[in-house]
């Protein structure tokens, strides 16, 4: 490629990355801002490339404001009156991270063990099994709310976590198809191999499958983390009591209470922090998924 | 396939299966059933109708613009974001690319970005008082500009290129992730025959990371026919004819306590999701097969 094709290049990926990071930014200058300024940008009538004195404050502010917002009693510039002024942030941060970590297990294992299964294994139905699994994703989730949240209130499942993390551990077929795509493409010698040593099917699984496709693992744990983590709806509809609340239901009950936008430079603070395990997971992760199926132990 | 390994078979996936059926299968059959019953959601029982919401939907104008809309949506949407990742992915995954990091993680971060803060910059951006496009192309000495989120049919272009800006981060991991498993030796095969850099692309790369093109078209139709949130912040929820799309209607139903009607549309969606679904894995699959 030619010097001048490259420069080319890189002057795409410049314009194309302000674009891309552009929302991102923007949460940063409204939540660095004063009240005043956070409503001037709100309110579109002013474009600030950076807030001339930046409010750092901004981000603890919109810490207690957020746990406040799962239940304890501030008053009106968000200081907790009673109990650890940190407490409800604390509690939210608590119930995010073990929520999400149950998940992320639960889907990872159950969802590479069916995707193995329909890769590998050709069987009466399965084509029709399979059409059956991904129909699971095709109905809207508005019209499966209403009879899921009654069979989960049979169970007595209300108010736990229990609805938020067990169906995970049974898969979702978004994943499962996944998987599916990708064992497919591990060579059949491998597999052979691992039935000549007398490995059983759940042995070549745990043994061959896995340690080869970490790549599809991380993607998948690194979608389950995000999309669990930001999913408020499902906690909306599950959590009741306030000190079960996850810390995207708190942002959410905190961006409805201040829906006239005068604290938009804390609810943007707090959006911020709420977002930053996502980016950082992320970025730590990324290796392990550009890796490519690790098909050098064929060599061997 | 010997019976044992038949047997091996369903044991294998029949456990997470199960249970998946029983959290997403059982609540799916009775949300089809509910099209059939006109049910506000209070605490009398749903009274059976038969087709009757069916018929309600043929003459229903809005519904009939809702499916135009959605179809013009999966459409205009879908393949243009596979292509485009497909493409980034490549130029990222090029040797002298450097930077790929930094990169990945930009072209990844709308995706982590909340939809809320998502309408918010947007709608800002293509404000028609002090909107960033309007002032940008007033530089370039274009004043006279629609209202973008209001005029015609500019709203649904708009809400389809957002929807590729939003959506494309995702798949460019997907097919980084594939592209690392394309076997090496088949490039420096092709290189030794002479084919030129993009009948390597065409031929080679595009034909390997087949299994991931599908699984991305699949699923991007599937959520593409369920299309919600980026309509719903882009319009600042005042829909209208030219974009209300199927799972809006469904909402408005919804909200509006006509359960039954809703769940009618939600089987509208079911069912040609089905078809695009199954014709679609054909395709790709007797194409993987030829390949």
């Amino acid at each position: 490629m030619s010097l001048g094709q490259k420069i080319l290049a890189y002057a795409v990926l410049v314009a194309g990355s302000a674009v891309l990071l552009f929302p991102l930014w923007w949460m940063m200058t409204v939540s660095l801002s004063t009240e005043i300024e956070a409503q001037e940008a709100m309110g579109s009538s002013e474009i600030r490339v950076f807030p001339s004195d930046p409010q750092w404050g901004n981000y603890p502010d919109g810490l207690r404001q957020l746990g406040a917002a799962s239940g304890v009693l501030a008053d009106a510039d968000g200081r907790v009156e009673i109990g650890d002024p940190w407490g409800g942030f604390k509690d939210a941060l608590a119930n995010s991270v073990v929520i999400t970590m149950l998940v992320v297990a639960g889907n990872v294992l159950s969802c590479s063990l069916a995707g193995y299964g329909f890769a590998r294994m050709r069987f009466r139905g399965s084509r029709g099994l399979f059409l059956v699994t991904l129909a699971t994703m095709m109905l809207p989730h508005q019209v499966t709310m209403v009879p899921l949240f009654l069979l989960f209130r049979s169970l007595g499942w209300v108010d736990t976590i229990l609805p938020l993390v067990v169906p995970s551990f049974f898969g979702t077929a978004f994943f499962i198809f996944m998987f599916r795509q990708f064992f497919g493409q591990v060579p059949e010698e491998l597999l052979e191999a691992g039935r000549i040593d007398g490995a059983s099917e759940l042995g070549i699984w745990w043994r061959i499958m896995l340690p080869m496709c970490k790549p599809v693992a991380a993607i998948t744990a690194i979608f389950t983390f995000i999309w669990t983590w930001n999913d408020f709806m499902n906690p909306l509809i599950y959590l009741q009591s306030p000190d079960k609340f996850t810390l995207a239901l708190a942002l959410n009950t905190f961006k409805s209470q201040f829906g006239d936008m005068n604290q938009a430079h804390l609810l943007m603070a707090a959006s911020v922090v709420v977002m930053l395990p996502c980016v950082i997971l992320f970025f730590a992760a990324q290796r392990y998924f550009v890796q490519g199926l690790n098909v050098g132990g064929l060599k061997g | 396939m010997s019976a044992r390994q038949t047997s091996n078979a369903y044991a294998f996936i029949a456990f997470p299966l199960a249970v998946l059926f029983v959290f997403t299968l059982l609540p799916t059959i009775a949300g089809l059933g509910l099209s059939l019953f006109q049910w506000s959601g209070g605490q009398e029982w749903p009274a059976f109708i038969g087709l009757t919401n069916f018929r309600g939907l043929i003459a229903d104008e809005r519904f009939v613009a809702s499916l135009r809309n959605t179809l013009i949506f999966v459409v205009a949407s879908v393949p243009p974001t596979v292509l485009i990742a497909f493409a980034l992915a490549v130029a990222i995954d090029a040797d002298w690319f450097v930077g790929k990091s930094v990169t990945r993680t930009m072209v990844f971060m709308p995706t982590i970005v909340s939809i809320v803060a998502i309408g918010f910059v947007w709608r800002w951006l293509l404000d028609a008082e002090a909107g960033l496009l309007n002032w940008l192309l007033g530089l370039v000495g274009v004043t006279q500009t629609p209202a973008w989120l209001t005029d015609g049919w500019w709203p649904m272009a708009w809400i389809v290129i957002v929807s590729i800006w939003q959506k494309i981060g995702f798949c460019v991991v997907l097919y980084m992730a594939a592209l690392g498993s394309v076997n090496r030796n088949l490039y420096e095969a092709a290189e030794l025959d002479g084919a030129s850099r993009l009948q390597v692309i065409w031929h080679i790369t595009w034909n390997q990371v087949r299994p991931m093109t599908a699984f991305l078209m699949v699923t991007g139709v599937i959520s593409a026919l369920q299309v919600f949130d980026m309509v719903f912040m882009l319009t600042g929820q005042q829909e209208t004819a030219r974009t209300t799309v199927l799972n809006l209607e469904i909402y408005r139903q919804f909200t509006q306590g006509s359960y039954g009607y809703a769940a009618a549309i939600g089987v509208v969606i079911f069912v040609l999701t089905m078809i695009v679904t199954a014709v679609q894995l054909a395709w790709f699959g007797r194409r993987g097969a030829r390949a």
